[in-house]
């Protein structure tokens, strides 16, 4: 299954994730979790799912534990959560991916709905992801150096990876065109190990 | 105050992170209005205050954008999928004027200038984190 690929066979994509964490499909292990495009999720009628789940939930925080398919999360005011991953989970870290990528310590977005367990079954999972208002302070071949608020942040440039968005035009991979000085919005992929910013896309304006 | 259905303004939002968090945004604080959480459904409005305006000037990019100060509710709809999302005003931004003619589309058709800001909570009630940027209509 890959990260753009929509297999559900017109099945409600969220009818179809209640079902496998409900136990109507079958809940794999982290490896074999694919990634299905996040938009389509949230295309998808956003109607309850069962008379019991009234509304989707959003959690926030860090990753302190992985037990199977599901994410233990030590949110930033001191809640706990637990996410449960399934088979239509789509997952985002750096790139669209699979779930054997995430690490304890990384920070986590996720969107799902509460189960009766308590769980959160999730539509979707962005991992370590960031979108900073910063300023250029300097440029090097494989990093930016960057200001955001009173903090110096180190961007790393992702071959294959990084992209240059200029007055709102269609990104390119083409980054000479960044300027000391400049604002620029910073969409990545925070790295806990370092604290810097793999750079997905950094967008420039006028 | 509830969220209403009168229209107020369209154009692009992207997302930003404020209150407790983790990463580059720890210590975001809670911006403008105190009290901004990223898990939360808020927003960020380009003329929050007189002095969130003189920051932001979406006039520049020719988007007058009526006063609606720290409290204030909002409906935002995204503008293909109709997913749609209520939220309440808690901090200034974006800064409009540095984006103008930026465009975010889709089913193609396009909204430009950048006009509102979304916590992760609410924008990914509408779409994808990692679009960064999305087109929507907004209601009160």
């Amino acid at each position: 299954m890959t990260a753009h690929q929509d297999d559900t066979g017109g099945l409600d994509r969220r009818r179809l994730l209640a079902r496998a964490a409900l136990g109507g499909a079958t809940v794999v292990g982290a490896t074999a979790l694919g990634g299905i495009d996040a938009d389509a999720a949230f295309a998808a009628p956003q109607s309850p799912l069962d008379p019991a789940i009234t509304k989707s939930s959003f959690v926030e925080g860090r990753i302190t534990g992985i037990s199977g398919s599901v994410l233990e999360i030590a949110g930033s005011y001191g809640d706990r959560s637990r996410i449960r991953m399934t088979n239509a989970t789509s997952v985002w870290k750096v790139r669209p991916t699979t779930a054997e990528v995430i690490e304890i310590g990384d920070g986590l977005y996720a969107r799902g709905v509460e189960m009766p367990d308590g769980t959160v079954a999730a539509d979707a999972v962005w991992v370590n992801i960031v979108n900073l208002h910063t300023t250029i302070r300097g440029i090097e071949k494989k990093r930016l150096h960057l200001a955001h608020g009173h903090h110096e942040l180190t961007g790393n440039v992702i071959a294959d990876t990084t992209s240059a968005s200029y007055a709102g035009r269609a990104p390119t991979a083409d980054l000479s065109r960044l300027r000391i000085g400049q604002s620029a919005q910073v969409l990545g992929a925070w790295r806990p190990s370092d604290d810097s910013v793999d750079v997905v896309r950094v967008s420039v304006g006028h | 105050m509830a969220c209403g259905s009168t229209s107020l303004w369209a154009g692009e939002t992207s997302w930003f992170c404020c209150g407790n968090a983790w990463g580059p945004c720890n210590g975001a604080g809670g911006g403008a209005c105190g009290n901004c959480q990223s898990s939360a459904n808020h927003g960020a409005w380009p003329n929050a205050s007189q002095a969130c305006w003189d920051i932001t000037r979406p006039d520049l990019c020719g988007e007058n954008i009526p006063r609606r100060g720290c409290g204030s509710v909002m409906n935002v709809k995204h503008q293909c999928s109709g997913a749609t999302v209520c939220i309440t005003i808690t901090d200034c931004g974006p800064r409009t004027k540095e984006w103008c003619g930026e465009t975010a589309c889709c089913n193609g058709t396009c909204r430009t200038n950048r006009v509102l800001d979304l916590t992760p909570a609410a924008y990914s009630a509408l779409g994808d984190l990692s679009s960064g940027k999305l087109p929507v209509y907004i209601y009160e």
